[in-house]
């Protein structure tokens, strides 16, 4: 267990930069998860952290200790990669216990080792196995063990569930949760699904084209994305964004003059260009003469089974709104309505999230 | 499946006549000139010089072939010639692993990391050898370990040592033999191992380092086990073909001299049978080595079958 800092690390690839100057800092015992893009750096990053990239510039210190010019086998690391990376000669124990074996630990500790650690992810009975004799979902289990069996100080995993189906996706979510309560490492769990993100992190780090975009818990970043980006990036379906401009009083003016969110002002100099955003689930359907109403043209609706996404247009925009399934889908012309506490609002110059004025006197 | 398919397609216009019923004859047009080829140029020769081996006969086709049945083996297995020639081939197989086989794995281990120029100079360099006809190879060593003007042996005297006979001197003839076949040979095994190791996933190498193995162990315990197919496939074929490699050498350089030092069974066979026109000693020597190498080269595949691994 082990608390990392991380403090404006960068990583350039000939003339490439993949990562741009990260600071982070992670305490023992965290679970975090780092979300983006692909192509956005999350696994150089971990791979800095891990030690087989070098550091361009920056520092990586794991329990206070600068460990840029350690090797991977001494910075108490143990990572899960994408592919898992099995020893293709060796036996399920030989590749749980390989690290065992190479620090010098004696035969039967070993074994007593290995046993333990493969019951713990029932692999009891596939010690003597090669890995291409496995399922996806056994090799990602051996692949667990082998950063187990060690006792590292952190966890890193590299998209390691990408390979797998949905149902066993969800099952090794879970089993990598249940884990990380009985072990209680320092994890650091890189992905570029949403899903996962939201429900194994205590921590979500976000990244964008090599640098950090918000930090926190998945529920403050859902709730008040720092960024448009954060807030395109996260939710499905994704989040609707209105293009308008702060009139004379502060209020957002979009096209044909509709005004989405009448109450609401914005210390904004007035002709600034901004984005509206609001999550399909925060809309409501209303009649299109109420105040702030937004008219809604429906042009298909999907049935998830658990609730209607309703796709169309508002004032020339696409548009999705979502329904519980209970709800009934109006039949004649109706708008949909953004409530104040769900509005979001980002400057078109820099993304940068803008509060409104009477939503900051309230928090 | 998608074989069967891939020959049957052709065979619609063929089908429709009336003269073939259900002979599928597409296949063996397909395998016909391999075929043809493989039993003209080998198995025809080898039979024919299994009936020979049994004969007396000096090659020339107004002369009678005289039936001596197992003489010609007998009289093989006694000659002291043929005693050494084998000892030789011995010799020869296992001179060369170190050139073909240990040598050609180290370059390919320690080079890998190697970027930008100082990589091309060194493919170059290990390259060059394997690119050179063999009859130019073996006339430039000849010069180059004359006894008398040989850059070598000039070096050797400016070093204050004694000139060496390379070529002249029955102890060391064999040895000087081996080391140009085996010259010839580390640019191809070098580059084989080059291949194999390259493709392998660098993500092991991660694994083990992240295991925290050193670079030696990562070599011992990663790359070795996983470069074992290249490994049996080169040494299987020097044991195969290392004693057939020399001929060129040993023809144009020593002609299996000085005092028959560098004679080996194939150098043997040929000087029967094209030297002193012995037709019969010369198959009967054939069928000895066919017969060892056979044992050898199933022995081979089946330790082959065993010890790879397969990488998924
Ligand atoms: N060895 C390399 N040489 C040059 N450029 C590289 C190298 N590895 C990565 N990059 C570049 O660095 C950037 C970040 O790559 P990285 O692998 O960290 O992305 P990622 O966020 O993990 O993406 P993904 O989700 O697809 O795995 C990319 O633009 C990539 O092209
Ligand atoms: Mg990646």
């Amino acid at each position: 267990m082990a608390s990392i800092r991380i403090s404006s690390l960068h990583k350039v690839y000939g003339k490439t930069p993949a990562v741009r100057g990260v600071d982070l800092s992670i305490g023992t015992g965290e679970f975090v998860v780092i979300l983006g893009p692909s192509g956005c750096g999350k696994s150089t990053l971990l791979r800095m952290i891990a030690g087989l990239e070098d550091i361009t510039s920056g520092v990586v210190a794991i329990d206070d200790v600068i460990v840029n010019d350690l090797e991977p086998g001494d910075r108490g690391c143990a990572m899960v990669f994408q592919n898992y990376a099995l020893y293709p000669h060796m036996s399920v124990s030989e590749n749980i216990g390989y690290s065992l074996k190479v620090a010098g630990v004696a035969r039967a500790e070993r074994d007593e080792k290995i046993r333990r650690v493969a019951t713990l992810l029932g692999l009891d009975t596939f010690l003597d196995r090669r890995p291409a004799q496995l399922s996806g979902g056994q090799r990602q289990r051996v692949a667990m063990g082998r950063a187990m069996i060690r006792s590292p100080r952190v966890f890193l995993f590299d998209e390691p569930l990408s390979n797998l189906d949905a149902k066993l996706r969800l099952q090794m979510r879970l089993e990598i949760k249940r884990l990380h309560r009985e072990l209680g490492s320092t994890s650091i769990f890189v992905t570029h699904d949403q899903l996962e993100a939201m429900t194994l992190a205590d921590r979500l780090v976000v990244m964008n084209g090599g640098k950090i975009e918000q930090v926190g818990t998945p529920q403050e970043i859902y709730r008040r994305p720092a960024s448009l980006f954060v807030a395109d990036f996260l939710g499905s379906p994704p989040m609707n964004f209105i293009p308008a401009v702060i009139d004379d009083e502060g209020k957002a003016v979009c096209a044909d003059g509709l005004r989405p969110c009448p109450d609401l002002i914005w210390d904004l100099e007035p002709g600034a260009e901004v984005r509206i955003g609001v999550r399909p689930g925060d809309l409501q359907i209303v009649g299109r003469s109420a105040r702030g109403a937004l008219p809604f043209e429906v042009e298909m609706v999907e049935d998830l089974g658990t609730e209607n996404h309703l796709h169309g247009t508002t004032t020339g925009l696409r548009m999705t709104a979502v329904l519980a399934t209970g709800e009934a889908v109006p039949d004649h012309p109706f708008a949909v309505l953004i409530p104040e506490s769900a509005v979001h609002l980002f400057r078109e110059r820099d993304g940068a999230r803008i509060d409104p004025r009477s939503v900051s006197r309230i928090h | 499946m998608s074989e069967t398919r891939a020959v049957k397609l052709p065979t619609g216009g063929i089908r429709a006549l009336p003269a073939l019923p259900r002979l599928n004859l597409a296949p063996w047009l397909y395998l016909a000139p391999a075929l043809i080829t493989i039993v003209v140029w080998t198995y025809l020769p080898l039979i024919e010089a299994f009936q020979l081996s049994f004969y007396q006969w000096n090659m020339l086709p107004t002369s009678p072939k005289r039936f001596v049945g197992l003489a010609n083996y007998a009289h093989l297995l006694t000659l002291p010639e043929m005693h050494a020639a084998l000892a030789n081939t011995a010799i020869y197989i296992l001179g060369l692993f170190p050139m073909s086989v240990i040598i050609p794995l180290a370059v390919a281990i320690f080079t890998q990391d190697l970027k930008g120029p100082m990589r091309n100079v060194y493919r170059t360099l290990i390259f060059v050898p394997m690119i050179i006809a063999p009859v130019v190879a073996a006339i430039v060593w000849r010069w180059l370990l004359n006894e008398d003007h040989g850059l070598v042996n000039v070096a050797l005297d400016t070093l204050g040592l004694h000139r060496i006979g390379f070529l002249q001197d029955p102890n060391f003839a064999l040895a000087t033999l081996i080391w140009i076949t085996g010259w010839k040979l580390i640019g191809f095994s070098t580059l084989l191992f080059s291949a194999a190791n390259a493709s392998i996933n660098p993500s092991y190498v991660e694994a083990a380092r992240m295991d925290g193995a050193s670079r030696c162990q990562i070599i011992r315990d990663i790359r070795l086990p996983l470069l074992s197919p290249t490994i049996l496939l080169l040494s299987m074929m020097t044991v195969l073909f290392g004693a057939q490699w020399s001929f060129t050498y040993i023809n144009v350089l020593t002609g299996g001299g000085p005092l028959k030092s560098t004679t080996n069974i194939f150098y043997l066979l040929w000087d029967y049978g094209f030297g002193s026109l012995s037709v019969g000693w010369s198959s009967a020597a054939g069928m000895i080595a066919f017969a060892g190498f056979t044992m050898i080269a199933f022995f081979c595949l089946r330790l082959m079958k065993r010890c790879s691994v397969y990488d998924n």
